[in-house]
């Protein structure tokens, strides 16, 4: 039974799910309480372990299925079964037949060990496979290489199943009715189940995801016109919107500093300096409220096809650098650009202007967010702290290059919360080369923002 | 350490015992309760806002008879207002009025360093438990009998109170500087409840064991509310919790949760209303939907959610 689970363990640790020796210890202790023939029990007692969280679900679930159910972990092939079952000794002798014949990379021997009932080193072929990254280049970018390995995982598979074909007899049920029919139809079944997790992709279960659609209809008008169709004469009037809108956001920030000073009296600090008075209290201390230190990093996409749009948001980013204590602003259209200096020292047009003429951006380039994110998590992924609010405004159109959600999901684990803007309508981004699927699946909010009483609510939800 | 009785003696057990408190809990849930509460192990609850994570820790006070104590969690919680605080109003006022007795006890003192040896003994006196004003978490460590200790919402609170609850949860023990380390007379059953607001740090989370709570299947939502009001006629309460179960899956900004679906069936039966036409709903929807923009989708869906 340990070895089972450890074994089980091991297969989560390989595919990323962090596993520690206490909790394996605990769910030892756990397993002889309950049932285990009861499979609701056995299982509810392994999850509890093992996902701590409702993200880690997902991945705890196929796991499961592939370990308890796919690979029918009782029917092993070790050493030591039982002689009298010509099943599994030939069924061993197959394999060991295959391995011979095939070559032995590190591919080969993974999909063998899989039909020997080991999935751990396949697994492992998977985890490589899925966090791969490109080698960056300037002049030319694919994104081929991921999708070349995965081929060449198939190829090997497909191999290895005429192989089997033809060593064994037909597994089909209508087929020549042999000895070793039902050793067949296991090895084709594993087989089977290694090319389903090659062509699957898996996400984290993010149901907790706070996806805002609805928002308030304020102001008719200006306030629903969508960003990019705005006439110049509008581009104007929005400004004198989206000041007052900064003057707003200012006034609850100062209310918030006066009110620090309003706590409640400090019992400890009054006595301490009421020492000097010979213990009379004559200076009053009240407990000062500490302000959220909030750091605000944002990630602003400017390349051309949401160019009408990031206008406006990086207006709103100029005017969160004064609200927050500390804000850090990038611009991006491959690789991030940090326009904070640019920010903090011009006025808010002059400083939109300068991002665009002298900020060391490449607008010629495609706009490539897996670029975008490989440079971010390289050269600042320091500036995300547990205090940290990450807010993304892009399209997530990446040009199908590879979008390397793997390292956003990294980030998430070091910030805060992830905060995805999106200034296209909600129903095209899934479409084309929009990765929005992929990234919402590692933020912790998404909202489309494309107007400028939906900027408005974000804005409130994230000062109030 | 004492106190290893925890009440439950099978996860069929929980199951009754939850059940007899008007709590009806799926499977897992049993299961993990039990597992937690044999292996004194707090539980960290996960779930959509209103799926009955906090009334779980409710339901497990109550059917082991248990003391309940609560700590909410929020941004700038901290020690003083979670674990304790020593009471210096209490102290000051106590040393006013027992100066006369201080100034005998030293008034046979012939040197001020001997007047201070003497109120050093005395010490004790002015840090002890009397002036000690114990929260939540200390109450619960110092209880006499077993309890059970909620800590609501901790994606709530500041990462620094999350690495200090690693002490008590732990080794269920907490360090006063003044009085040594406090061990747990009784281990509490502690519930952890998280909206996912943010992500809980994984010191945190290895020392939990975890629970996922969802909106409940159409079936056990129909039992629960049948539970909660047994007037209510078989075909409406099948319509209320298929009305919910497809407002749920509106794209919605606050989604209803199962304290609504009580809450409305108990407008419906007030109305009298034992058919829920388009009309009933409409005139009742604020009872579910919290928002103007809620309101104006769910009306406009109506045909959907009356499927």
């Amino acid at each position: 039974m340990l070895n089972l689970i450890l074994n089980f363990v091991c297969a989560c640790r390989t595919s990323d799910l962090r596993v520690s020796t206490t909790e394996v210890m605990d769910c030892a202790r756990h397993l002889e309480l309950v049932d285990v023939l009861d499979e609701a029990q056995f299982r509810a007692a392994l999850r509890a372990n093992f996902a701590k969280s409702r993200r880690e679900q997902s991945e705890f679930d196929r796991l499961y299925g592939l370990f308890f159910h796919d690979m029918r972990p009782d029917v092993e092939l070790d050493a030591d079964c039982d002689p009298e079952n010509t099943d599994k000794a030939d069924m061993r002798q197959t394999i060991e037949q295959l391995r011979q014949e095939a070559g032995d990379d590190e591919i080969t021997k993974a999909i063998m060990d899989f039909l020997a009932g080991d999935p751990i080193p396949y697994l492992r072929q998977m985890q490589r496979l899925e966090t791969q990254t490109e080698e960056s280049s300037q002049a030319l970018k694919s994104n081929l290489s991921q999708l070349s390995s995965r081929l060449e995982v198939m190829l090997r598979i497909n191999r290895t199943r005429n192989r089997l074909l033809q060593l064994m007899p037909d597994p089909t049920p209508g087929g020549a009715p042999g000895k070793n029919q039902g050793m067949a139809r296991l090895l084709m079944e594993r087989l089977e189940t290694a090319n389903r997790m090659l062509t699957q992709e898996t996400r984290p279960n993010n149901d907790a995801l706070k996806q805002v659609n609805a928002y308030e209809k304020k102001t008719m008008g200006i306030g629903e016109r969508p960003f990019s169709n705005l006439t110049a004469e509008e581009i104007v009037k929005m400004r004198s919107v989206i000041d007052q809108l900064v003057r707003k956001m200012k006034d609850i920030m100062s209310r918030r500093y006066a009110a620090r000073n309003k706590g409640a009296l400090d019992v400890k600090k009054t006595l301490r300096t009421a020492q000097r008075y010979q213990g009379v209290p004559i200076e009053i201390v009240f407990r000062q409220r500490p302000l959220r230190k909030t750091r605000v990093v944002t990630l602003c996409d400017v390349s051309g096809s949401v160019w009408s749009a990031a206008r406006f948001m990086l207006n709103m980013i100029y005017s969160m650098q004064d609200c927050f204590s500390d804000v850090k602003s990038f611009a991006f259209v491959a690789g991030p650009t940090n326009i904070t200096d640019i920010f903090e020292k011009h006025d808010v047009n002059q400083a939109i202007e300068k991002v665009i003429t002298d900020a060391d951006i490449n607008f010629n380039a495609h706009t490539d967010y897996g670029e975008m994110l490989t440079q971010f998590h390289r050269n600042h992924i320091n500036l995300l702290t547990k205090k940290t609010t990450l807010i993304i405004v892009g399209d997530a159109r990446t040009n199908y290059q590879n979008p390397c959600e793997h390292l956003l999901d990294d980030m998430r684990a070091r910030c805060r919360r992830v905060i995805w803007l999106n200034p296209e309508p909600e129903q095209f981004w899934a479409t084309g080369d929009s990765e929005m699927n992929t990234y919402k699946a590692y933020c912790h909010e998404v909202r489309p923002c494309r107007n400028l009483n939906q900027l408005t609510d974000f804005i409130e939800d994230l000062v109030f | 350490m004492t106190g290893t009785y925890t009440g439950f003696t099978s996860v069929e057990n929980v199951q009754q015992k939850l059940e007899s408190v008007d709590y009806i809990p799926s499977r897992e849930i049993a299961t993990v309760v039990y597992l937690a509460a044999a292996t004194q192990k707090p539980i960290l609850v996960e779930g959509p806002a209103g799926a009955g994570k906090t009334e779980l820790a409710r339901a497990i006070s109550r059917c082991l008879k248990l003391r309940k104590i609560r700590l909410q969690c929020y941004e700038g919680l901290d020690e003083a207002k979670s674990l304790y605080e020593w009471e210096y109003a209490k102290q000051l006022l106590y040393t006013q009025m027992i100066k006369e007795k201080i100034n005998q006890l030293i008034a046979t003192a012939d040197t001020i360093s001997e007047a201070v040896e003497k109120i050093a003994q005395q010490e004790n006196a002015f840090f002890s438990e009397r002036f000690l004003l114990a929260r939540p978490l200390l109450q619960a460590i110092t209880a006499d009998e077993q309890v059970v200790l909620l800590i609501d919402e901790i994606d709530k609170s500041d990462p620094e109170f999350e690495a200090f609850l690693l002490e008590l949860l732990s080794d269920f023990q907490v360090s006063i500087p003044e009085l040594g380390i406090w061990k747990a007379k009784h281990i509490p059953i502690v519930v952890l409840t998280s909206n996912n607001y943010r992500d809980i740090s994984d010191a945190l989370k290895r020392r939990c064991i975890h629970l996922y709570i969802d909106y409940p299947k159409k079936d056990l939502e129909k039992r629960i509310v049948k539970l909660k009001i047994p007037q209510i006629e078989e075909r409406l309460a099948d319509q209320l919790v298929n009305a919910i179960s497809n407002i749920r899956d509106l794209d919605l900004k606050k989604r209803p949760c199962i304290s609504e679906t009580i809450d409305w069936a108990k407008a419906l039966m007030v109305l009298q209303i034992n058919d829920l036409s388009p009309q009933a709903l409409s005139d009742t929807l604020n009872v579910i939907c919290k928002y103007q923009a809620d309101t104006l989708l769910v009306r406009e869906s109506m045909d959907k959610v009356l499927k």
